[in-house]
């Protein structure tokens, strides 16, 4: 993949810019900050790019800023955002555009290399990637709520999963299920958040941000 | 009370046991003490000093007024308002010096660079206005004693002689006061009023004296607890803004410093991982397994560390870190933030917290839904948290609620409790924001 790196860190740029190339993949520019990324990203058009939230001048939420502004000039242009905290805030507006290719990662999964890599990987081709963090924040934040109400406990557990992006059989094989079940699960998932029947990863998505909207 | 002595049994000698002053020295006496002296010389000399003060003052206020049009005519204000405060201080020099009244300066005006912050500054002077209004009050009164001091003066220094002096020399009338006398036990009457006029003198002049002491004290001094409060409560609101802001630096530093080298050393430790996967190397790969996981939990703690310095949701404002608060901790909570405006960060990080320890608290006792709401009306912010658990919650010393008024006090905020027993629970913290 081409990507691009955003982070004012220098030691975490390195390393990404490392463990990137070391896996073979090419890493087109690293830059320090939000304006920097908007004109590598115009110049290079990576297929993903890897953002801090937290960059120059502010140090508060740049990072978002940018992100959503690229995201807007083209939709669903991929973007890893990472982070050193998860704020259901954030994730919120970042898939407010619904337009799929988002991550939004803890920089702690880094240490997972294989994991890290492959979220990566899934939002450039367009998925949708959540920190299991965010997820569980998003599911205490809207506990309350009647969509949940509605939902079993292994219904929400298989929505957690689907709300960090994971496949049908990612979630079978994590929860010791067969494909077949985990397809109920998530055909009555859809059901009871009255989803209506559309391309399946993008009603996954939907599943999802029924519940930021709520 | 006197006590009884007994034989045998020295007493200390205390200031109680002196002597009395003979009786012709304690009536006489005060007229020749050198306070009645000073007293009697200031009101002789004030007069003329307040009446010259305030007619240079008015000249100079005056002139600055009417030449306001002009830009001069504010430095004229200025000038004067700045003489007052002269004025001011040398009456006060003048009443530590005859007086001993001894008031402490009134606090300098804050200079600010500029022409116009100068003219600000100084025109807004209270100390200046506090003058002129000394002088004005005193007017009246300064006349007042020295016609009094005139005339009993002469009276005294024409009756009393009258008995001894006047009358044995064939006068039976004197051209002051209508003193008239044509036998011995009216001229001696004459002269005893005299002496009483006299001998009353200085208490007379004591207690014009003591009204001007007053004034002096009041309106020339720094109105000390005022100031010593307003002082008070600018050092204390720079300390917790200061304390404010080394938290926050010292969360970024952990956040640029510690926590991103943890996260490099975790991900490389995660590469090698992967890296030795496929090697015969149990005893490394253990190690560098044992090493990775010890980098994640110590990213975690730092994580949480860092939280409770100051969490970064804050930067976004109250409601996003209250939301994130109330999402991480998994309570069972709601929150409502309604503010028009931001509050100063200091103030933020106390609300915050004061928000989280309630939460707890009510999360611990509770075990139903708390509501939260952060509201501001009319440059007060209010934090109410609400449940309707047990109830019976009170204000205990070292207890949680107590550390939470505690935090608030720093900043004048107030932390009340209703929580009858069996429910529902109220607390309001109230925090005056600045205007």
């Amino acid at each position: 993949m081409r990507i691009v790196i955003a982070e004012d860190s220098t030691i975490l740029r390195q390393g990404l810019v490392e463990l990137l190339t070391f896996r073979g993949h090419e890493v087109v520019a690293a830059v320090k900050d939000a304006d920097a990324l908007r004109a590598a990203v115009e110049e290079n058009t990576p297929d993903v790019s890897i953002v801090d939230i937290r960059m120059p001048p502010t140090h508060t939420d740049e990072g978002l800023r940018a992100a959503i502004s690229l995201r807007r000039e083209s939709p669903g242009r991929a973007i890893l955002l990472f982070s050193q905290y998860v704020e259901t805030k954030y994730a919120a507006e970042l898939l407010a555009d619904r337009a799929g290719g988002v991550g939004y990662l803890l920089k702690d999964r880094v240490a997972e290399v294989s994991d890290f890599l492959d979220a990566l990987r899934r939002v450039a081709d367009g998925e949708t990637v959540l920190d299991p963090e965010v997820v569980s924040q998003l599911f205490s934040a809207t506990r309350q709520t009647d969509a949940l109400a509605g939902l079993t406990p292994r219904e929400r557990e298989v929505l957690g999963l689907m709300a960090e992006g994971r496949s049908n059989s990612a979630i079978a094989a994590e929860l010791f299920l067969s494909a077949g079940s985990v397809e109920k699960y998530v055909t009555s998932i859809f059901g009871k958040l009255g989803l209506p029947p559309s391309e399946g990863d993008n009603r996954r998505v939907l599943a999802v941000l029924r519940y930021l909207d709520s | 009370m006197g006590r009884a002595r007994r034989p045998g049994h020295t007493d200390f000698v205390t200031s109680l046991d002196v002597p009395r002053p003979h009786l012709l020295r304690r009536v006489f006496g005060p007229l020749a003490a050198r306070d009645f002296w000073a007293e009697y010389a200031w009101l002789w000399l004030s007069g003329p000093l307040t009446l010259f003060s305030l007619l240079s003052f008015f000249v100079l206020l005056a002139l600055g007024l009417s030449l306001t049009p002009v830009l001069f005519g504010f430095l004229v204000l200025a000038g004067a308002i700045h003489y007052a405060r002269g004025l001011g201080a040398a009456h006060r020099g003048l009443a530590k010096a005859l007086l001993g009244v001894s008031v402490p300066a009134p606090r300098r005006p804050e200079l600010k660079p500029g022409l116009w912050a100068w003219v600000r500054a100084r025109v807004g002077d209270p100390a200046g206005w506090r003058t002129a209004g000394y002088l004005l009050l005193r007017l009246p009164l300064t006349f007042a004693g020295m016609l009094t001091m005139v005339t009993a003066t002469l009276y005294a220094l024409a009756a009393t002689p009258f008995a001894v002096f006047w009358f044995p020399m064939g006068e039976q009338r004197l051209p002051l006061f209508d003193i008239y006398a044509d036998n011995w036990a009216g001229a001696l009457a004459w002269s005893a009023s005299g002496l009483l006029v006299l001998v009353a003198l200085p208490w007379v002049t004591h207690a014009f004296v003591a009204l001007d002491r007053l004034l002096v004290v009041g309106l020339l001094g720094t109105r000390e607890l005022s100031e010593r409060v307003r002082d008070l409560e600018a050092s204390r609101a720079t300390a917790v803004e200061d304390s404010a802001l080394r938290l926050r630096r010292i969360e970024r530093d952990l956040h640029d410093g510690a926590q991103a080298q943890l996260v490099a050393l975790a991900m490389k430790l995660g590469l090698a991982k992967d890296e030795l996967e496929d090697l015969d190397l149990p005893q490394v790969k253990q190690l560098v397994t044992a090493a990775h996981a010890n980098a994640k939990q110590a990213l975690t703690e730092l994580r949480d560390l860092a939280r409770g310095i100051h969490p970064a949701a804050l930067d976004a404002g109250l409601d996003v870190a209250l939301a994130t608060l109330v999402a991480t901790s998994g309570m069972d909570a709601r929150v409502a933030v309604d503010l028009p405006r931001r509050p100063p960060p200091s103030l933020e990080t106390i609300v915050y917290f004061s928000a989280a320890e309630l939460l707890t608290n009510a999360a611990k006792h509770s075990g139903s839904t708390t509501y939260v709401e952060v509201t501001e009306e009319r440059d007060v912010l209010w934090l109410r948290v609400r449940d309707r658990g047990r109830g019976g919650a009170r204000l205990v010393p070292g207890g949680g609620l107590a550390g939470v008024a505690e935090r608030l006090r720093t900043v004048d905020g107030e932390l009340t409790v209703v929580s009858p027993v069996g429910g529902p629970t109220e607390v309001t913290a109230r925090v005056p924001l600045p205007r």
